[in-house]
């Protein structure tokens, strides 16, 4: 087998240590305070936040998945005017972090907080995933089936339940798996609508004392239930195999006199995640417009795209030589690197956060409450899925051109830079791109750790919805859909097929 | 010694036996097509030669010097054999022009320039010379291909069935102006491909690859004169097998008496093979023979005959292709070969 370059190799074997030290770490002071770390979690306190957890996730799994198969499937399925505009906004919420949608609300209800408060939110911000899945299982799915099924007796919605629900039920179960992970690890949101979880817990208790140990245990209790359920994905992930063809006949069930009542359904639930937040936050910019020093705003702007474009750099050069090294010189030490680099898929960010605060505070001193130390937070946060944006053009660079490139005389380790990496290179750059706009939107990891003078738009719009001064926060609120939402969606490959698929 | 010499070259994946002992020598400046089906072991040849794979036995020789052996292999950047893919496989994002250069690094800018225009002249893409990949044609990619493989003039030039993704028409086309390019540069090459017609048109040589072996190498007079075996002679053309025995020098079959092609000895018997075009059909209302079946394509047909209790499949050109029902006498003209049993 070919062996990789040694930058490549050096490259990703440093950020697979990068990826697992902290987390390591943490675990092994809290196996070393044990007695005090038990002692900590079998306090009442403990079931309680697990109880409000556990709640919020059953029921935001679930009503994330009413609405996005309610909304998949009327607009891909039935013949109601306005499909494709549907399909567009009920993929929207995507663009708007869920603690500005949190904000838009809380800023327009001051009593609109808790278990219900949150439900809703996470709801609005989490259907998507599961609006975007079931889309693109439906469109592959064969409607004649459905036909055949109306003539043997069938009801419509004995046939949704007995034809349409099992062919996309692998879709639909693979997002809701999403669903919860994101609930699980959700922080912005949940804190500004004071409902107590268990990421709200570890903020709370680090902010609170300066014996870390009780975050320290509470964040690995949220760990340990992170990977049980991404364990559950990853079984269920293996037996999900969608085809990739669309069927260009699609027949769409008439609903004749219930059009109205679903044009009205999708309406309402539009004008609650989006609408209603959306425009909260626009009525308070402008109330606020005097009161918000524009010097701030743009310190804040500027410390986010600095940080922003860093760490999209860091990110990418990172990925690239993980994703060279495992699709063009498969090794063992190569797999081994890549799947050290998926473990901290999923891992809340709050964990992340706490994790490094511990490493930093007690064995890299010198680079505790630096910028660099924010930049491995976001390595660690986001590099699995920037890994597979930029994994993907990579292994679309046929073998043959490096065949001829290298029988033209051009060794393999310049045949990566004259010929692999130039065709994948628009490839890798929306990767980056993509990693770039997620950490604008990155909250808890950015409160934890950033340097005491560097200010973003996240983390002014936490302080200031913190004194309730919605006025001043909802411009940070606006400024960071425009300039990090939206980008986000329109660069999501996975939003961009299934909405090019609704409209046909 | 120049030209490229394969000496009992051996490759196995596991227990698949992809090539046994296959030897093979092309001399300098020709032309050799290696003949086979798929899975007969072409591509693994070609990535042996190019040095892409390590053979478990034997050595391949460039120009005299060992290029591969079971031990070491030289890295296929150092071995100047250049490749023209199936799928053209030009670098996309580069230009006609850039494509054809990648392989001259080692030039001046004034060299590579010029070297690049005499290769768009000689494959006739001057007007291309800017052009992105994506806009052109298959048998213009093709072309491309063949002239990035051959700037940097590599001492041989490999060609993994370049012209099965092209249409008949420009498929009969390409391969002349190939030929024409591949003697106008004085390039050593081998062409590997499924289809016999585009080996015995093009090639000086051919070599016939079954099951990993070579099995014969001749002109394309030879071998589709005197295939070695049976299989050959059925993979090559369409023949008809039927019995016979060699009395006084002829081979006497239900068909009559037939002269051999190849050397035969007195009271041997066996099979032979006769081709479809050895056939001549003579239409008569007392004929032995009955049409059962007709296939037209144009130029001629193939027309199938019951005749003493043989199928025979004959090629009748001419507008006159005999109906299905009508009775025909069979005629056998010309040598044909026979292989003892």
């Amino acid at each position: 087998m070919r062996r990789p370059p040694a930058l490549v190799a050096a490259l990703g074997i440093s950020a697979a240590l990068l990826a697992v030290l902290p987390i390591g770490y943490l675990l092994l002071r809290l196996v070393e305070g044990f007695d005090r770390a038990v002692a900590e979690l079998l306090r009442f306190r403990t079931l309680e936040l697990l109880g409000n957890t556990a709640l919020l996730v059953v029921a935001v799994t679930l009503t994330a998945l009413v609405l996005g198969f309610a909304q998949a499937w009327l607009t891909t399925r039935s013949n109601i005017r306005f499909a494709a505009l549907f399909g567009v906004l009920a993929a929207l919420p995507l663009a708007i972090p869920s603690y500005v949608i949190a904000l838009g609300y809380v800023s327009l209800f001051p009593g609109f907080s808790g278990f219900f408060g949150s439900w809703l939110v996470l709801t609005f911000s989490t259907s998507p995933y599961v609006f975007l899945a079931v889309t693109a299982a439906m469109v592959r799915t064969d409607t004649a089936a459905e036909e055949v099924a109306r003539t043997l007796g069938y009801g419509r919605w004995q046939v949704l339940l007995k034809i349409t629900w099992p062919q996309v039920r692998p879709a639909a179960t693979a997002s809701m798996l999403l669903v919860a992970l994101y609930t699980l690890s959700e922080f912005g949101a949940i804190a500004i609508l004071r409902y107590d979880t268990f990421t709200r817990a570890i903020y709370n208790a680090y902010r609170g004392s300066f014996d870390r140990t009780s975050a320290a245990s509470i964040a690995v209790v949220l760990l340990l239930i992170t990977l049980l359920v991404i364990w559950f994905e990853r079984k269920y992930r293996g037996n999900y195999q969608a085809s990739s063809v669309a069927l260009t006949k699609r027949l769409r069930v008439d609903l004749a006199g219930y059009k109205p009542l679903a044009i009205f359904g999708l309406s309402v639930a539009s004008l609650l995640s989006l609408g209603l937040p959306l425009a909260s936050l626009v009525v308070w910019s402008i109330q606020g417009v005097s009161s918000v020093d524009a010097g701030l705003l743009v310190d804040a702007l500027l410390g986010s795209v600095k940080l922003a474009v860093l760490a999209g750099l860091v990110i990418g050069v990172f990925g690239t030589a993980i994703a060279l090294w495992s699709v063009r010189y498969r090794n063992r030490l190569g797999q081994f690197v890549e799947t050290i680099s998926w473990a901290t898929h999923a891992m809340p960010a709050i964990v992340v956060g706490l994790a490094l605060v511990f490493f930093g505070a007690n064995v890299t001193p010198w680079i505790y409450q630096t910028t660099a130390m924010l930049l491995i937070a976001y390595l660690i946060l986001f590099l699995p899925n920037t890994l597979a944006a930029i994994g993907t053009p990579i292994a679309q660079v046929s073998r043959s051109l490096e065949d001829v490139s290298r029988s033209l005389g051009t060794p393999a380790n310049k045949t990566l830079y004259r010929v692999v990496l130039p065709i994948a290179f628009p490839g890798i750059i929306a990767g980056i791109g993509l990693a770039a706009l997620t950490v604008l939107k990155e909250l808890p990891a950015t409160l934890l750790l950033r340097p005491t003078e560097t200010n973003t738009l996240a983390t002014r719009l936490w302080s200031a919805t913190g004194d309730l001064a919605y006025a001043q926060a909802a411009p940070y609120a606006l400024l960071l859909v425009i300039i990090a939402g939206l980008p986000a969606l329109a660069l999501n490959a996975q939003a961009r097929k299934a909405l090019s698929e609704v409209r046909s | 010694m120049a030209g490229l010499n394969l000496l009992a070259l051996t490759k196995h994946f596991g227990d698949l036996k992809v090539l046994t002992a296959v030897d093979l020598e092309v001399k300098d400046r020709e032309f050799v097509a290696v003949l086979g089906s798929s899975g007969a072991g072409k591509s693994t040849l070609l990535r042996l030669i190019a040095g892409f794979e390590k053979p478990d036995s034997g050595s391949i020789q460039l120009d005299g010097l060992e290029i591969s052996n079971s031990d070491t292999v030289l890295v296929p950047e150092k071995r100047s054999i250049g490749i023209v893919p199936q799928d053209a496989a030009l670098f996309p994002h580069l230009t006609v022009s850039q494509n054809i250069g990648f392989g001259l690094a080692g030039l001046t800018a004034k060299d590579r320039a010029a070297r690049v225009l005499d290769l768009l002249k000689l494959v006739e893409l001057e007007d291309f010379r800017d052009t992105k990949p994506d806009k052109l044609s298959g048998g213009q990619a093709q072309r491309v291909a063949l002239a990035r493989a051959l700037a940097p003039r590599p001492k041989l030039v490999l060609m993994d069935e370049p012209f099965s993704a092209l249409d008949a028409e420009l498929r009969t086309r390409l391969r002349l102006d190939v030929k024409a390019i591949l003697k106008a540069e004085g390039a050593t090459a081998i062409l590997v491909t499924h289809d016999q017609e585009e080996a015995l048109s093009l090639a000086d040589r051919v070599a016939v690859l079954r099951n990993g072996k070579i099995v014969q190498v001749g002109s394309p007079t030879e071998i589709y004169n005197s295939p070695a075996d049976i299989g050959i002679a059925t993979f090559l053309g369409d023949s008809v097998l039927i019995d016979g025995k060699v009395v006084a020098g002829k081979l006497v079959t239900a068909l009559g008496s037939l002269t051999p092609l190849n050397r035969v000895i007195d009271g041997e018997s066996g099979l032979v093979a006769i081709r479809g075009e050895n056939f001549y059909l003579q239409p008569n209302p007392n004929g032995e023979g009955e049409v059962v079946g007709q296939v037209f394509f144009g130029h001629d047909a193939v027309v199938e005959v019951l005749t003493r209790g043989i199928k025979i499949r004959a090629r009748s050109n001419g507008p006159f292709a005999p109906e299905v029902g009508m009775k025909v006498t069979v005629w056998v003209r010309g040598a044909v070969n026979f292989y003892p049993a």
